[in-house]
Parts: C-alpha cells; structure tokens; sequence
C-alpha cells in the first residue's frame, strides 16, 4: 500500500522494537514448549518477529513486521501522543496476538500447506491457535497492573470479543459457501465475505488503537469504517492477485494435479470452490454465455485443455472480465477508505509514519 | 450502486469494440460521457490501461495478507 520505494532505513524500527519487547514480557511465562511454537507463529510473515534483512528495506520488508501491531499502536498515537506507551503497546498486541491465531486457523481450516503447518503439524498449531487466543485478552486484562481503569479494561475486552464472533462467522460462511454452485453466488455476498474477514480484523486494529486512546464514539465509528474499507480493499486484492497468477503466471489449461500442486504454492481459492468475488464474476458471465452446467470453476479449468479455441477464448474473456471488475471494486473501496481518511485527516492530519503504513 | 456501475462498464467494454477502441483513442470523453461520478470515473480511468490495452493488473500490495 505504501508507494514510497526509496526508502532504505526502517522508519517502523522504534515501534517495532517498544512492541517485541512488550511481547517478550507476555511470552516470558510461557511453558519452553509452548513458548517456542508461540515464538514461531509470530515469525510468520507481517509478524510483529518476522525477520528481514536489516541491511535493505524495501517497502515490501518494512511491512512485513508486525503491521498488525503497528497499526492499532500508531493510532492510539497520533489520537493520544502521550499515551503510555506500555498502555498502548499492550493492546496492539493483543490485536497481533488475536490476529495471529485466526491466521493459523485459516491455515488449517483451508487445508494451506503453511511453512508453520508443515513444521508444527495440525494439532500443534490448532493448540498454538488457543494459546494466541488467549494471550490477547491477558494482554488486556494485563491493563489493570499499569492503572488502565476496569471500565476501559472491559470495554476492549467487549470489542475484542464481537470481533472474534465477527471474524469466526465470516470463516464459517466462507467454509459452508464452498460447496454451494458459484453461478448462485452474488457479488454481494462475496463482499460481504470480505468484510467479516479481512475487513473485520483492520477495524479491529483501528477501532482498538483509537477506543485505548480514549477517542469519542464518533471518532472511533470513523476509525473502525476506514479499516473495514481498507480490509475489504485488500482482501479484494488479494482475491485478484490470486486468481490472475494462477491463469497468467501458471498457465491456463492446468491438469487436476497441477491444479493441487500450484494450490499447494499459493493457496489457490478457486481449487477449493472459495467464492472470491473474481471468480463469483467470472462464473456469472460463464452462466450467462455457456450455460449454468458448466459454471463450476474447477470445472471449467479442467475442461478447459479440451475445448475449442474459440470455447477456451470464451472462458479466458470471462475469468479476465472478472479479474478486472474485482480490481475496480477493489480500487473502489480504496477511494471510499480514502475519502474516510480525509474526514479524519480535516480534524488532525496522520503523521507521515501512519500514512506510510497505511498507504492510503 | 457503484458497484454494478463498474461491473456493467467492464462488460461492455469488454464485449462492445467500438467502445472499447473508442477508450483506447479518448479515455476522458468516454468517461465523462457516461457521467460517472467523481469516484467512479477515478476507478474506471485506473481500470483503462487493463481493459483497452490489456495491461496485466498491477502486482499484490501484499499488505494485511
């Protein structure tokens, strides 16, 4: 999202490092095992203990640690400047922490053949999934040893636990909606996916950093919306990088095998019947040109090696129709996160490091 | 909707030539023709590259993902 490409010095490294070491603080009364699974998860890729080459940062490494942390702590910032930054710290945490675990669960529940999964196996990272869970809200309970009153203590609490049955609603629906026919799903309905997926986990991170600083109702509802648009930007986003990468980068007519094993690289959602709004798109134009039968989109893929030319073309036009109407109503919900940022931005402008890592 | 705005502006595109050679030769007068408002004409006018020239979409930002 940042388009600053020069950069070769780590703006984030401050923050970063106020958060590991408040993160090593929770971590240090971990049992050795659990302890070094926990570990491991946050060395994920974006994780607050990814590392990177400290030597070049890109725009690309610079994002990748902890922006889940960052975000909800630089807000809590550039609401409240002199916030504690122990305070603020601690319940940008449990936003990674939350956030983390829901990523592990998404890896099992989608069957991704994560580098964690891999090394940990299924049960442990289930296990590791729980402990994360459960590290977010000590990490708010743990508010009340700095003085944070009981009242905002439970008001993150409230807010972390009506994003969790958001966020758990929306990965169930995404799992139900698999075997549904992909002729039969709306555009809305993808939409609304990405809302309670990604969208629900940046409205999380915005409302919590803005909530701890002690922002109005009004200014918190205007954080929490400018999260959700930009978490529905890049779940767009991702959902079209996806889909383009599998048709153009790998090839089009794909055997069912290497249908699986290109899954296996980049968790493809078109594999598992996801109904990603590109492929939703693509497979209403299918409907409507080839018929209803052959909307089925692994269908379609492996039929694809034995069609005409010109049936193959038919399809390609499709999938590529989708791709591009996903990307504009991803850039779409860029413009709308923008303008919410502007309604922010006329009362105090972010500082040049939160618009950095927003990168709107 | 919005939405449906795009969606119907890239199949047409997509499936009329006339009107996609048109937003190859004079983007801003097919833009401004179909009176979108300030915020759709933004997207549409980031979405001609890939609809009249068949630019591939931009590479992941890759961000919260």
């Amino acid at each position: 999202m940042c388009e600053d490409r020069g950069s070769s010095v780590n703006p984030f490294a401050a923050h970063q490092q106020i958060l590991r070491e408040r993160l090593h603080f929770f971590l240090c009364t971990l049992h050795p095992a659990v302890y070094a699974d926990v570990v491991r998860a946050f060395e994920d890729e974006l994780k607050i203990l990814h590392q990177v080459n400290q030597d070049i940062y890109t725009p690309q490494n610079i994002r990748s640690s902890g922006v889940w942390s960052l975000l909800p702590l630089l807000v809590a910032q550039h609401v409240a400047p002199e916030i504690d930054p122990t305070y603020a710290s601690s319940v940008a945490l449990a936003v990674e922490s939350f956030v983390t675990a829901i990523d592990l669960l998404d890896d099992i529940e989608d069957e991704d053949h994560t580098e964690i999964v891999h090394e940990l196996g299924t049960a442990r990272v289930i296990n590791t999934a729980a402990i994360l869970f459960t590290l977010a809200q000590q990490a708010l309970l743990s508010l009340s040893d700095i003085g944070i009153p009981p009242t905002t203590i439970l008001r993150l609490l409230q807010t972390l636990q009506e994003s969790s049955l958001v966020v758990s609603t929306g990965q169930h629906l995404d799992i139900v909606v698999e075997n549904r026919p992909t002729h039969e799903f709306t555009g809305e309905e993808c939409i609304e996916i990405a809302a309670t997926k990604s969208g629900a986990l940046l409205r999380l991170a915005c409302l919590m950093g803005a909530q701890c600083a002690g922002a109005s109702d009004e200014l918190c509802a205007k954080y929490a919306e400018f999260g959700e648009l930009l978490g529905i930007a890049a779940q767009l986003d991702n959902d079209c990088n996806d889909l383009y990468y599998l048709l153009y980068s790998q090839g089009w007519a794909l055997s069912s095998e290497e249908i699986v094993r290109t899954s296996n690289m980049m968790k493809s959602d078109l594999v598992r019947g996801k109904k990603t709004l590109p492929i939703v798109l693509a497979a209403e134009e299918i409907a409507k040109t080839q018929g209803a039968s052959t909307a089925n989109m692994q269908d379609a893929l492996q039929q694809a090696a034995t069609l005409s030319d010109t049936e193959n073309e038919a399809y390609m036009r499709a999938f590529r129709e989708g791709i591009i109407t996903a990307w504009g109503i991803c850039l779409l919900y860029r413009e709308r996160a923008s303008e919410r940022l502007q309604e922010l931005e006329a009362q105090k402008p972010f500082t040049p490091l939160l618009h950095l890592l927003v990168g709107v | 909707m919005e939405e449906q705005l795009i969606q119907e502006f890239v199949h047409r595109v997509s499936t009329d030539e006339k009107l996609c050679e048109e937003l190859k030769n004079d983007p801003d007068g097919v833009i401004m023709r179909e009176g979108f408002s300030p915020r759709v004409a933004q997207v549409v006018s980031r979405l001609v590259p890939h609809l009249a020239f068949d630019k591939p979409i931009d590479p992941s930002l890759n961000f919260w993902h």
